[in-house]
């Protein structure tokens, strides 16, 4: 297990009476990749805020490498931000901006000017120590800004929503540059988004926030295969999100009907949530699957088909490269495996997001 | 863009007579006069007159009050500006109000507040006497002047930095500090420079009325002490000079444009 | 607000007392019955009262609020008509409108002011509410571009095209599409224009012409006279009203925002209201302008006076009026040289003047003066003291221009508690001992007067070194004088301002009244004795209506109302016998004896070139400081 960087231990946090974070828990890893994630006003950025120290708690710690950092101003803390809308400082040149931190802290002007090129070089930049930030485009803008935020060697990076602003493609490139940095710099980085795509090609830990709420923590592998609740399960990916009924261990009725599963310890009759991904659920002849029905629907995505499938009373949303005319009557069919049970939400706020509104 | 080139000449050729007969002509007419005698011919007498002690005089202190007022009205103003802006009072809001109401009120009447609380026995001496202290005597002194200048034209200030103060993102702010900057370097190096327009903008609407005025010169200083302005606007009423009077205000339009220039170049540096 | 820190807190304070105590202050003093600064004489109205029964003071509101008004509409209107006009032409074309448009508002006011006043004078405009006028659309125009034209540019032609696509004609696209986006930028430009057109004094005050005042002009004039409580009264009104004012605007906008869900008919019917408040408050102020400011009721049987300041019972001019249905536009000037100069920058700007012997001689030697028709002049042959004609033979050769109104004395009023030293000589006025104690007159020659009597020169000398002399003197005087004053010196002698004042005899006689502590002397050495004396203007266009006011003033009774009034030396020997009061008919001060006018000079025009020397001393001494 990696070293423990960052602690968040109990902190709430509200605005004008609104509870933003409640008695939230958190805990970074060295040298790892964490993204927090959710929907807008889950409370993802102002725990960004809370480690940057922009933002006070108004109650609990946090720990920074040991030290309780909780009332420290933001300028004396070993980790620098890359803003959302980018933050430069529109009356400097490329240089100027990325030199700020180090002239603030009197850095040799040599020291800064091979930090400046070095800089540069690793966010592709070279030559634009002298183009203004607003000749520069938004891509460009970006790279300034986590130029400026890496050159004073932080370690911990903290990037709010840094992609939102960029268009489809280049926020897909900026995501590889993020990572190859990452790994170039060998240091920490915090990333807040909303966007469930970016978290799972960039991060090694993903935490999902909901309404001021941790939801889920794990690896990207495991918020996408193994949601824990059915607000993971939606905010992650299409999924088919379901009422059921926990038969006994590894079987449950959904719709009526029994499907066998892996998962066990839900007890026995109880009501459940179940979550299978579209592209797990199988369409096969009909009487040689599960549950029987009609597909209504369906769209050429390019890599597969989406389908609507009215089966049991309810529309499965079903992804597969293999075309099944609209009309057709065939049968569900879903490998055990795929079948991932949840408990029903249990505190006031995840009832809030629970099946039917989500 | 919704007119036709012919269309926009016809519609702009009124607006455009106008700004000929009543802006361009009569400057001209400033030039015409400030440039001949009174028999028509040539001259740069009056222009060069602005070296007679008594007028570079005038000009100098005028120089110097203005000057002093727009440093003090830039440092009052500079806080409350921030202040304001970085409480999000929205420009449209009760305390902003409340800073601009003052402007609404005439000017004059606004100088003649701090005639009756100056003077050698006026409210402020009368308050102060019966507290036991020490008398204030600086009516009809430069000093007087100044304040009359500062309070008169300090809304001028507050507003144009309220305006560029309100624009910059509080995200800045925070980089700077996320960058290890303390509250002065974040003041110094990201601020002030960002809120440059605003402070240009606010010096000028400050600087130019001080330095051209004669009637906060007249109340404030009791008629002893004269700036270009009052020399200026004595020319005309008084000493009925119109040469003279011209001349020397195209020595004040130098300033003018000497200011206008300044700003130009301060304002490209941004972009 | 509540999010400060405190020493935020407290500095926002601060700085709002700076901008608060003193407009209370003013407020305060309008409900003091005392005329005093210093202490509280008990609660008044009185100086409300006294206000709006001044229709000076009122038809100077109603000329401000007419002029913003109008000045406001067509500078609104020509700056939207070009900024949309501005959007045909090419950006060349483009840059060079904006760049003159951007003359007004750079120039300083004082250059702007006086270019609009050379152009009128050259182009023989009668100055007054036109010029005015154009002089405030002139410097509105550009606040309304600069706020039009950023919004233009913002906004994209394509919903304008969709709209002419559709079939509308160009005007009701423009209406439908363009005009709602652009109208919050043009309220706020004509917002803008208002309150600079209310605000604006210096412009004004240049091209202003005679019987005509804006509210900036008129309290600039008052407070040149001293400081008078209704002014005080004025500002606490002002001061409410844009407190009012601006408070039920905020309102309304908080109102408008929050009716986002009104329904098209109920949008459409505030939209119609709107329109009915803001003409009928246009209408308002249309109507109080014609009520006081006769803008248009132009009545062509008039008389334009320019008079000394104090220098006549109001009275007089209303029952001059009354008698004989002339208006009388009546206006008036601190000194001879302002008078002289308003005269020759605009001839016809006035019928009948008021100017000193050394004056009238100058304005004869220009020719700016009128022959008087003698015929006309029946109570002015019979009542004026025939040895007061012979006086002016100096200065009026053969009586042909001028009828004398009223003489008197220069001579020093002091304070007897602050002065303990015998006043007698004019050096007392050199005395350090009383530094800022000392008023002098702000008027070239009779300044220079004081100088030369004490050095024993001729207080006519053209000789450029005794003027030398008597410059050094004034300028070495310079630094214990507190003010230089005209009229004001009344008000300040009278409110213990200052301890020693140069002040003509009539007013000294009413400043005794008002505080006992006054005492006058003319000085041993000698002093002026000054002639004041009615004369028509050369291009006067009323000047039948002007000798009819000269004649009324030398009636017995109105020249004794006007003597009672101002108490100087009254020429009018009928008027003198009827004086009532013995201890006022024997005043040494109204009526100075030979002993007093045996040591007593009158000035003498001294040419163009002489008047020159005077003038030019004269800056030299008041920018000696």
């Amino acid at each position: 297990m990696k070293k423990e960087l960052i602690q968040l231990q109990h902190i709430s946090k509200s605005f004008d009476g609104n509870m933003v974070l409640d008695d939230l828990n958190l805990t970074i890893h060295e040298n790892s990749f964490v993204t927090l994630l959710g929907p807008s006003g889950c409370g993802k950025t102002t725990t960004l805020r809370i480690i940057g120290g922009f933002e006070r708690p108004d109650e609990g710690k946090v720990i920074f490498d040991g030290q309780d950092i909780t009332s420290l101003a933001p300028n004396k803390r070993q980790l620098n931000t890359v803003f959302q809308k980018y933050a430069l400082f529109t009356h400097m040149d490329v240089a100027e901006n990325i030199a700020f931190g180090l002239k603030i802290k009197n850095k040799p002007s040599n020291y800064i000017k091979d930090k400046i090129k070095y800089a540069l070089k690793l966010v592709n930049l070279e030559g634009f120590e002298h183009r203004m930030p607003d000749s520069l485009s938004g891509g460009q803008q970006q790279r300034v800004a986590i130029a400026r935020a890496i050159v004073n060697e932080p370690k911990v990076l903290l990037l709010d929503e840094p992609l939102g602003a960029l268009d489809l493609k280049l926020r897909q490139d900026m995501q590889y540059e993020l990572i190859r940095l990452k790994n170039e710099l060998g240091i920490t980085f915090i990333y807040v988004t909303h966007d469930q795509e970016e978290a799972l090609t960039m991060s090694d830990h993903i935490v999902v926030m909901n309404q001021g709420y941790i939801q889920q923590e794990g690896s990207p592998e495991q918020i996408y295969n193994e949601p824990e609740n059915a607000f993971v399960a939606d905010f992650i990916g299409d999924s088919n999100i379901l009422h059921a009924t926990m038969v006994r261990d590894e079987l449950v009725n959904i719709l009526g009907t029994d499907f066998v599963c892996v998962d066990k310890g839900f007890g026995e009759n109880n009501p459940v949530d179940v979550v299978i991904r579209p592209e797990d659920i199988e369409l096969v002849p009909r009487g040689k699957g599960t549950l029987p029905g009609v597909v209504t629907n369906v769209i050429f995505k390019g890599v597969h088909y989406e389908m609507d499938v009215e089966a049991g009373g309810y529309e499965w949303l079903v992804h597969s490269t293999r075309l099944n005319e609209v009309g057709s009557e065939i049968d569900i069919s879903v490998d055990p495996f795929n079948i991932q049970v949840m408990n029903k939400p249990e505190s006031e706020d995840e009832k809030a997001l629970s099946v039917e509104d989500a | 863009m919704f007119t036709n080139r012919k269309t926009s000449f016809v519609m702009s050729s009124p607006y455009l007579a106008w700004a000929l007969i009543f802006i361009i002509v009569p400057i001209g007419m400033v030039f015409y006069y400030g440039l001949t005698d009174t028999t028509g011919a040539f001259t740069f007498e009056n222009i060069a007159s602005i070296a007679q002690p008594e007028h570079s005089k005038a000009l100098w202190l005028a120089i110097e009050l203005a000057l002093i007022s727009t440093l003090i009205c830039f440092l009052l103003a500079y806080p409350l500006a921030l202040i304001l802006a970085r409480n999000k009072m929205s420009s449209d809001g009760i305390l902003t109000t409340l800073i601009i109401l003052p402007m609404w009120m005439n000017f004059l009447l606004r100088t003649l507040s701090w005639v009756t609380l100056l003077e050698n026995r006026g409210v402020l001496n009368s308050i102060l006497g019966a507290l036991h202290l020490p008398q204030l005597y600086i009516i009809n002194t430069p000093a007087a002047i100044v304040v009359g200048m500062v309070y008169d034209f300090l809304p001028f200030m507050i507003l144009p930095l309220y305006n560029s103060l309100a624009k910059i993102d509080d995200a800045v702010i925070n980089a700077a500090q996320d960058l290890g900057a303390n509250k002065l370097q974040t003041l110094w190096h990201v601020i002030l420079p960002l809120s440059l327009p605003g402070i240009l903008s606010g010096v000028t609407m400050v600087f130019i009325p001080s330095l051209t005025t004669f009637a906060i010169s007249t109340m404030m200083g009791g008629s002893k002490i004269l700036l270009i302005g009052n020399v200026i606007e004595q020319e005309f009423t008084l000493t009925y000079n119109w040469h003279l009077g011209s001349g020397l205000s195209l020595v004040l339009m130098v300033f003018i444009v000497i200011n206008m220039v300044v700003s130009m170049i301060s304002d490209q540096g941004e972009d | 607000m509540k999010n400060m820190k405190p020493l935020e807190k407290i500095y926002f304070w601060v700085i709002l007392a700076f901008m608060y105590l003193p407009i209370v202050t003013l407020i305060v003093l309008s409900f003091n019955k005392s005329k005093s600064r210093a202490h509280w004489g008990g609660f008044t109205f009185n100086w409300y009262i006294r206000l709006f029964s001044d229709s000076a003071i009122l038809n100077a509101l109603a000329n401000t609020l007419i002029i913003a008004l109008i000045a406001t509409i067509a500078a609104t209107i020509i700056g939207t008509v070009t900024c949309v006009a501005l959007g045909g032409l090419n950006r060349r074309t483009r840059a060079f409108i904006m760049g003159i448009t951007n003359i007004p508002m750079i120039n300083a006011d004082i250059v702007t002011g006086i270019s609009l006043m050379l152009l009128f004078r050259i182009l023989h405009f009668q100055s007054g509410f036109i010029t005015v006028l154009i002089a405030h659309i002139t410097f509105n125009i550009p606040y309304v571009m600069l706020s039009v034209m950023p919004r233009m540019k913002t906004i994209s032609p394509s919903v304008y095209e969709a709209a002419l696509d559709l079939g509308a004609k160009p005007w009701y696209a423009f209406r439908k599409t363009i005009l709602p986006d652009l109208a919050p930028a043009i309220f706020s430009g004509a917002l803008m224009a208002f309150t600079m057109s209310l605000d604006d004094f210096i412009i004004t005050y240049f091209t202003k012409g005679s019987g005509f005042d804006t509210l900036s002009t008129k309290i600039y004039n008052e407070i040149k006279r001293g400081i008078q409580p209704e002014i005080y009264a004025l500002s606490a009104i002002m001061f409410t009203l844009v407190l009012v004012l601006i408070f039920a605007s905020n309102r309304m906008r908080t109102v408008q925002r929050k009716d986002s869900d009104l329904t098209e008919k109920q949008i459409k019917f505030r939209n119609i209201r709107n329109v009915v408040v803001v003409s009928a408050a246009g209408l308002g102020i249309i109507y109080l302008a014609l009520l006081f400011g006769g803008v248009f009721t132009k009545n062509s049987n008039q008389v334009y006076v320019y008079n000394y300041g104090e220098y006549i019972d109001p009275e007089v001019i209303k029952m001059f009026q009354e008698e004989t249905g002339i208006e009388v536009v009546y206006d008036e000037y601190e000194t001879n040289e302002i008078m002289f100069a308003k005269i020759a920058s605009d001839p016809s700007s006035y019928d009948v003047v008021c100017p000193s012997d050394y004056m009238v001689s100058r304005m004869i030697n220009l020719d700016m003066v009128e022959p008087l028709d003698y015929e006309q002049l029946p109570n002015t042959l019979e009542h004026i003291g025939k040895q007061y004609f012979e006086t002016m033979e100096a200065f009026d050769p053969g009586n042909q221009y001028a009828v004398p109104y009223f003489w008197g004395t220069v001579g020093i009023l002091y304070n007897t508690n602050m002065v303990d030293d015998p006043v007698t000589s004019w050096d007392i006025l050199w005395n350090p001992k009383y530094k800022g104690e000392i008023l002098m007159q702000d008027s070239v020659r009779d300044a220079f007067m004081i100088p030369m009597i004490r050095n024993g020169f001729s207080i006519n000398t053209v000789d450029p070194a005794e003027i030398e002399i008597a410059t050094q003197d004034l300028i070495d005087q310079s630094p214990l004088v507190q003010a230089y004053v005209v009229d004001q010196v009344r008000d300040k002698m009278i409110g213990n301002e200052a301890a020693l004042g140069v002040i003509y005899s009539g007013e000294a006689l009413y400043c005794q009244w008002e505080n006992p502590d006054l005492e006058y002397v003319v000085p041993d050495e000698g002093s002026l004795v000054w002639f004041d004396s009615w004369v028509i203007t050369k291009n006067a266009r009323n000047k039948e209506n002007a000798l009819k006011w000269i004649d009324f003033l030398s009636r017995p009774e109105i020249a004794l109302m006007n003597f009672e009034f101002i108490t100087y030396s009254v020429p009018n020997e009928t008027a003198r016998e009827m004086i009532e009061d013995e201890e006022l008919r024997n005043s040494e001060i109204a009526f100075p004896g030979e002993e007093i006018l045996n040591r007593c000079y009158s000035e003498e025009y001294l040419g163009e070139e002489g008047e020159k020397l005077y003038a030019e001393a004269w800056k030299k001494v008041k920018s000696a400081n």
